[in-house]
């Protein structure tokens, strides 16, 4: 699953986490200047958005929920 | 409606931004190309394997290491399919872009004396270790201030030909949907592995869309059924990963469901530090014999080693943090551990100079047949360096040749068509199709032909009857979408390529056991044949090369292991379980 929650309180809009993240999960509200998740299915669980957060605004959780065959 | 962005006069074109594209455009300017652009689907230095990767490199060290030995081991994890001269030139490389690197601002780990500091990995030499993702912070930073021009959120969907040179590519944005044109003297594909989206970072974003792109320009790919390793491991019920080679390092071991260390059995020397392609082995004989869940068990290690896998593996650690796997300096229990990180990967062939088999096209990293550029950071950046400066040279004398307007028209058409539906299939639909009937291990790592039949009759079933429907609701889906059609075009490749190797060489057949080197030096190559698939075989020229493998049909190393072990009989050239 990855990416929980960002936290609006804390996040400061600086579009950090926008711009990296690898799967283009985040995007920023034009009204609030604030990041949301889009696409919260397609993360990756790579922790990048949290370890980069200036603000230690967003939780990831590596626990996941995704379907995904498995091996055996 | 979608507008168009134009981008013109480029001299070398670098699709994708990890370790071997960036190394690519950088060499480009060094070399003396005006005009580099480099794409890529997410932002270059934040993405693909590179980005995510374990925190160790294997660089050869001059005044240490046996360069034969070294060259013979790599040949030798090819199962001697592997280009020798390129695996050579690798290897003598890597010291020196190692040093590079560190120039533009890689943080290598150093012992107190400044020298890069070697660890035990997996493999038979120490490996040097850096900080996660600093890695390619570092080099996307030293692109950028060589002048290369970045084009970020871009996914490359095909190239173009013109009177069968390759003169450009296309793609869209998967923010704003814009149809993107490049035009361009010559390209360095460096679009990664085909991962299948498996569970771990770095395996969601590349998806063999430079194979499929290369293979619909007609371009010869060979790898797809002889990996260096068909899959990675994981833990099965987290999204946590990767650094398996750090954590065997460091003492981690597996254990299986009865609690047994089973890798003493398959590999007593290396045990839990054997090859990938050993692992793959194990497991899979583990996994036939009923022995899963499988285990790996760090709870044993001290803090000082805790503190050092946090070290160089920032994110993963965070990671299992985040589930409570590791509280303070401690791992609180056994992982559960499995192969969830499957590939296939129908390279493109290369020679020396990394050009492909299209004039104008050059490739390097994973993108290139894994005979030609074995998988790892090292070789990213060696076979990079050389690809760009071959396109360089090659810029330098090529003329810009005009667009087949009437090609660009086609591919805008298909590019955006899933865009423009209304209704549909959906990507996901497609994708767990595709990972339902690859991810089974007796379909990846354990093949016959009857069960491999089965799988591509599926994948032919999706081709035909769910991709001429798939849907995307906004640009960022259309992405999913391509991804997915190129994740069936992928598994068609590997599964009719791995029909056609009739032998166990990489991965273990139950009905050709042997490992065939009288018949079976060769590679399997697939290209495009009108709207379908030709495949065919070459010999690998091993005659010119100063490794020669044995003239011999014998039956496949681990097999012979697995007879010994009990576990089954090889019987009328077929395998049966005990
Ligand atoms: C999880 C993981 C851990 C690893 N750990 C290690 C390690 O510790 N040490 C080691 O030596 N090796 C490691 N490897 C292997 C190593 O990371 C790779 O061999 C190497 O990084 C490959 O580099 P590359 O440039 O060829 O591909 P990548 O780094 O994957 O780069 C490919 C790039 O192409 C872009 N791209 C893909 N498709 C398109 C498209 N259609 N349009 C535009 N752009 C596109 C991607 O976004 C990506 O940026 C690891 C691999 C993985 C997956
Ligand atoms: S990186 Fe953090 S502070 Fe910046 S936009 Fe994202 S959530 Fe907000
Ligand atoms: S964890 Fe990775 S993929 Fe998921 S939102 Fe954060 S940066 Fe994106």
């Amino acid at each position: 699953m990855g990416i929980r929650h960002i936290d609006v309180r804390l996040c400061n809009g600086c579009n950090i986490c926008v711009e990296d993240c690898p799967l283009d999960v985040l995007r920023l509200d034009e009204a609030t200047k604030k990041a949301y998740i889009a696409y919260l299915r397609d993360c990756q669980s790579c922790f990048l958005c949290q370890s980069e957060c200036p603000q230690d605004a967003i939780r990831c959780v590596a626990v996941h929920e995704r379907r995904m065959p498995k091996a055996w | 409606m979608p507008g168009e962005q134009r981008y013109e006069d480029i001299d070398v074109l670098v699709i994708g931004g990890g370790l071997a594209g960036v190394y690519a455009a950088i060499k480009a300017r060094e070399a003396g190309a005006d005009k580099v652009v480099q794409v890529d689907k997410g932002k270059v230095g934040k993405t693909g394997a590179s980005c995510f990767a374990a925190g160790v490199m294997h660089t050869y060290f001059p005044e240490e290491d046996d360069l034969e030995d070294r060259v013979r081991r790599l040949t030798r994890a090819q199962g001697f399919l592997a280009q020798q001269d390129l695996m050579q030139d690798h290897m003598e490389q890597s010291w020196d872009i190692t040093q590079e690197m560190a120039q533009f601002g890689v943080d290598f780990v150093r012992t107190a004396e400044g020298k890069l500091e070697r660890r035990a990995g997996r493999g038979s030499y120490p490996i040097i270790s850096f900080h996660g993702p600093q890695l390619m912070a570092a080099m996307a930073r030293a692109a950028i201030r060589k002048g290369v021009k970045m084009i970020y959120r871009t996914m490359v969907t095909d190239i173009l030909t013109q009177g069968g040179q390759v003169v450009g590519a296309v793609g869209f944005n998967t923010r704003s949907g814009d149809f993107c044109v490049f035009k361009t003297k010559t390209t360095v594909l460096a679009t990664g592995n085909a991962w299948y989206k498996g569970l771990g970072p770095g395996h969601r974003d590349c998806t063999g869309d430079g194979y499929a792109a290369a293979f619909r320009a007609g371009a010869k790919l060979s790898g797809a059924e002889n990996p260096d390793g068909p899959t990675n491991f994981f833990p099965a019920r987290y999204d946590i990963g990767p650094g398996m080679n750090k954590f065997v390092g460091e003492g981690g071991i597996f254990l299986n469901s009865k609690s047994e260390r089973f890798m003493e059995k398959y590999n007593p020397t290396l045990k839990e530090r054997a090859g990938l392609r050993n692992l793959n082995y194990a497991f899979t004989l583990e996994a036939k014999q009923g022995n899963t869940p499988i285990f790996m068990d760090m709870t044993h290690l001290k803090p000082d080693a805790v503190r050092r896998l946090k070290e160089v593996l920032p994110l993963a650690m965070r990671m299992f943090e985040s589930v409570g796997l590791v509280v303070g300096e401690r791992f609180t229990q056994p992982v559960e551990w499995m192969p969830i990180a499957p590939l296939a990967r129908p390279g493109l062939m290369v020679d020396r100079r990394f050009e492909t088999s299209l004039p104008g096209l050059f490739c390097a990293g994973e993108a290139a047949s894994p005979t030609a550029v074995p998988i790892g950071l090292a070789s990213a950046a060696t076979s990079g360096a050389t690809a760009g400066k071959s396109a360089a040279e090659y810029a330098r004398s090529a003329a810009a040749a005009p667009l087949d307007e009437e090609q660009v028209k086609r591919l805008r058409q298909e590019t955006l068509q899933a865009l423009n539906r209304g209704s549909g299939v959906e990507p996901d639909q497609v994708l767990l199709s595709v990972q339902e009937t690859v991810v089974p291990y007796d379909v990846l790592l354990l093949r016959r032909a009857d069960r491999m039949q089965r799988a591509l009759d599926a994948i032919e079933d999706a081709r035909d009857n769910l991709l001429p429907l798939l849907n995307a609701y906004d640009p960022h889906y259309l992405r999913m979408a391509h991804e997915a059609r190129n994740l069936t075009l992928i598994a068609e490749l590997h599964l009719r390529m791995s029909l056609a190797r009739a032998e166990s060489r990489s991965v273990l057949r139950e009905d050709f056991p042997c490992e065939d080197n009288q018949d079976w030096v060769k590679w399997v190559v697939a290209q495009r044949d009108g709207g379908g698939m030709k495949l065919s075989t070459e010999d690998v020229p091993v005659d010119g090369y100063p490794l020669k493998p044995e003239r011999t049909k014998n039956l496949h190393h681990m097999w012979q292991l697995a007879e010994k072990l009990g576990i089954c009989r090889v019987e009328k050239g077929a395998v049966k379980w005990a």
